[in-house]
């Protein structure tokens, strides 16, 4: 009876890239993205369990992360639907 | 020249490479310093054509080894990977399979990374070396990668992939030696001989993995393998940093973005006028001495006033499209087009284009027809055909004699406001407008219909700022030239000799026809019926027929038809006919008449290369003609 509950409060929880504060460094979940969308995100190894920080906005307010020692823009239309989660040290200092 | 040209149209009996050349295929991420080290070990021994069928470039060059042997060299597309979504992709992996007409399969590789970035560039190794071809791994960058505190044991990075490996700067050039020496052994071992298909997956094909599962692996595999070779990842370059924070900042970002447009739109103008008319005056001096030399017979006229300034009337953009390009090439060389595409897309997404979509719409300005071969790199396809669609409501160079011609002889030389802008500036300006509004509205209706889509991704690697090649540079402009004046030359070419044999029959006994009674006058009153409404009589109708290879073609035209020697935009004679033939509102709808029609054979060639078909220019040639008609005859009535 209550798990059901407590698996919706989680997903309303659920992280995700576009609400990290800048210089934040998050660990990828999931992508919550069709295949033909998430595909070249894979390609540049944004990949579930991969470290992403975001490191500046763009003028128009579209994230720009790092993602091993790249940077990288998306809209933040996709950085709605990358779910992550904080690094565990992180998340004890917040 | 001529083999090139065969392969460009995909002729299946071609052989670029002759067999017995061993080939070697360059393959790397993009930003990797690939077609640098491409333009280091070839020069201009090089070729640029197309794939057969499809619209990516294929360079194929030659290496001269120390001892005297040759090898062929293919520059691939810089790709993440081979799933074959994108056109780039589909070409890499038709190239290694061996599945290109007319190209051997390759017979070594050499995958070149940005080793500053390992981690990132490796994810090809793993599908590139299942292909069990001798493989030469270069660590690109490597000057970069210990001046920022990184490290890599090159040594454990070889055995552990069981292939060789070299550092290079491909900027500066070392350890190209290790690349050169690479080759000899790959010459030594000569050619399979044999042409062989292979399979290339981008998901390891074995196992049917969900596609997420497969990179992981894939990643955990490459992370695995840069542990082993002690890989430190570099620090943050500052400059990047340094120069992110300003090229990206809120503000400043913005405004220096549009200072960077008009500073290129401006050198487009200004600086590439002196040598323009220094090409117009050498082809007409050279025209008059042609004729000079020529017996007075029917081809004299044919070559002179036909051919000659046919070409010639193309020949005069190139001094703008290489000026364009040489800016182009800094800002992509640089890493700033990059940040420029970031800060462009939001404003481009909004009316249904990409980031990606600024680059070509503004090389519209000087011409549509490289403009439309830059639209190659948008990924995504339907934003690419929505953004070549667009292109030609830019308002490029060709039009401008035309524009020039129709205002100083209509709109009156008047300040508008102060001392700051005269009517004639305020029209020209307005047409500038114009065409983009009709791009933008026309985008965002393609968008709701023909190319409607689920919302796109809009992905964009910022590379770190560096310093251009100048050599990479000037190959990349020489290359731009010999395009553009391939393909509009031949146009151009056909088309003049089409229209001086329409001027030169019915024959008379005096010789050719008055031009009213030519075959070109003929098609003239045939089509008065249809441009009436708008104001127009045959004369202009012959105009608007012969403009269809040219915009600027028109004012000749006109010129010939009214019988006015020399006729230029600045031709007095010319404007005071035209002030007594044509109604002022007839002459702002022939305005919106050139602002919005596709008056340009070579575009509509370009697009029909760039579609793989007719069914888009055919769409775009209508769309674009019905919006200058109606255009037209609204100006028509209301001025």
């Amino acid at each position: 009876m209550q798990l059901p509950v407590m698996t919706e409060q989680d997903q309303r929880e659920d992280l995700r890239l576009g609400d990290v504060p800048m210089l934040q460094e998050v660990e990828l979940v999931s992508i919550d993205l069709p295949v033909e969308l998430a595909e070249p995100l894979l390609e540049r190894g944004v990949l579930p369990g991969c470290r992403i920080c975001p490191v500046r906005s763009s003028p128009g307010g579209d994230p720009i992360v790092s993602i091993d020692g790249s940077l990288l823009a998306l809209r933040r239309e996709t950085a709605a639907c990358l779910c992550v989660k904080l690094l565990s040290s992180l998340q004890d200092a917040d | 020249m001529a083999e090139q040209d065969l392969v460009a149209s995909g002729g299946p009996a071609t052989l670029e490479t002759p067999s017995e050349t061993p080939l070697v295929a360059l393959i790397g991420p993009p930003n990797s310093g690939k077609t640098t080290l491409f333009n280091q070990l070839t020069g201009l021994r090089q070729k640029v054509a197309n794939y057969p069928g499809v619209t990516v470039e294929k360079h194929v060059g030659k290496v001269s080894l120390a001892d005297g042997r040759t090898l062929s060299l293919v520059d691939l597309p810089g790709v993440h990977g081979f799933s074959a979504r994108t056109l780039d992709e589909r070409v890499t992996r038709d190239v290694l399979e061996g599945k290109v007409d007319g190209m051997r399969s390759p017979d070594a590789l050499i995958l070149i990374v940005d080793v500053t970035r390992l981690e990132n560039q490796l994810m090809l190794v793993e599908p590139v070396l299942e292909m069990g071809l001798p493989t030469l791994l270069v660590l690109n960058m490597a000057d970069e990668l210990e001046a920022r505190g990184g490290a890599v044991n090159d040594q454990a990075l070889a055995t552990r992939l069981g292939v060789d490996t070299v550092r290079t700067s491909a900027r500066t050039g070392s350890g190209l030696d290790g690349v050169r020496s690479y080759l000899e052994g790959v010459a030594d071992g000569g050619t399979a001989g044999v042409h062989v298909e292979r399979e290339l997956s981008n998901v390891p094909a074995s196992i049917a993995l969900p596609v997420v599962d497969a990179f992981a692996a894939r990643r955990n595999l490459v992370r695995g393998i840069a542990r082993e070779a002690d890989f430190v990842p570099p620090g943050p370059s500052r400059l990047t940093e340094r120069l992110d924070s300003l090229f990206l900042h809120r503000f400043m970002g913005p405004l220096i973005f549009l200072a960077v447009v008009l500073f290129v739109f401006q050198s487009i103008f200004t600086w590439a006028v002196p040598l323009m008319d220094g090409i117009d005056w050498m082809v007409a001096t050279s025209g008059e001495w042609i004729a000079g030399t020529l017996p007075d017979t029917w081809y004299r006229s044919l070559l002179v006033d036909g051919v000659w300034a046919g070409v010639g009337s193309v020949i005069i953009f190139l001094p703008q499209i290489l000026i364009l390009f040489l800016f182009l090439g800094i800002l992509e060389d640089s890493g700033y087009m990059a940040r420029a595409a970031v800060i462009a897309d939001r404003a481009m997404y909004r009316v249904g284009l990409q980031g990606r979509a600024f680059l070509p719409l503004l090389s519209g300005y000087a011409c549509a027809v490289p403009a439309i071969l830059a639209a190659r790199t948008i990924d995504d396809e339907r934003d690419r055909l929505a953004t070549i669609f667009v292109t030609p409501f830019m308002t490029c160079s060709a039009r401008l004699p035309v524009y020039a011609l129709l205002i100083a002889a209509f709109i009156p030389n008047q300040p508008v406001l102060g001392p700051f802008m005269n009517q004639r500036a305020a029209v020209l300006l307005g047409l500038y407008g114009l065409g983009i509004l009709a791009a933008v509205f026309t985008a965002f209706l393609l968008k709701r219909t023909l190319l409607k889509a689920q919302p796109t991704s809009f992905l964009m690697e910022l590379p770190p700022y560096r310093i251009p090649s100048p050599r990479t540079l000037m190959l990349r402009l020489l290359d731009r030239s010999k395009i553009f004046l391939r393909r509009a030359g031949r146009i151009i070419f056909a088309v003049a000799i089409v229209l001086w044999t329409l001027t030169q029959f019915p024959r008379t006994d005096a010789g050719p026809p008055d031009i009213e009674q030519s075959a070109l006058g003929t098609i003239g009153h045939v089509i008065e019926p249809v441009i009436e409404p708008l104001g127009f009589d045959w004369r202009v109708g012959i105009g608007i027929v012969t403009s269809l290879a040219a915009r600027e073609v028109i004012v000749g035209t006109l010129g010939t038809i009214y019988g006015v020697e020399t006729a230029d935009e600045e031709s007095v004679a010319l404007q005071e006919i035209l002030r007594r033939d044509l109604e002022p509102g007839a002459a702002i709808g022939l305005l919106v008449f050139f602002a919005f029609a596709l008056q340009c054979m070579s575009t509509v060639a370009v697009m029909r290369r760039e579609t793989a078909g007719w069914k888009w220019p055919l769409i775009q040639f209508t769309y674009m003609l019905l919006l200058g008609y109606v255009g037209a005859f609204i100006a028509f009535r209301i001025f």
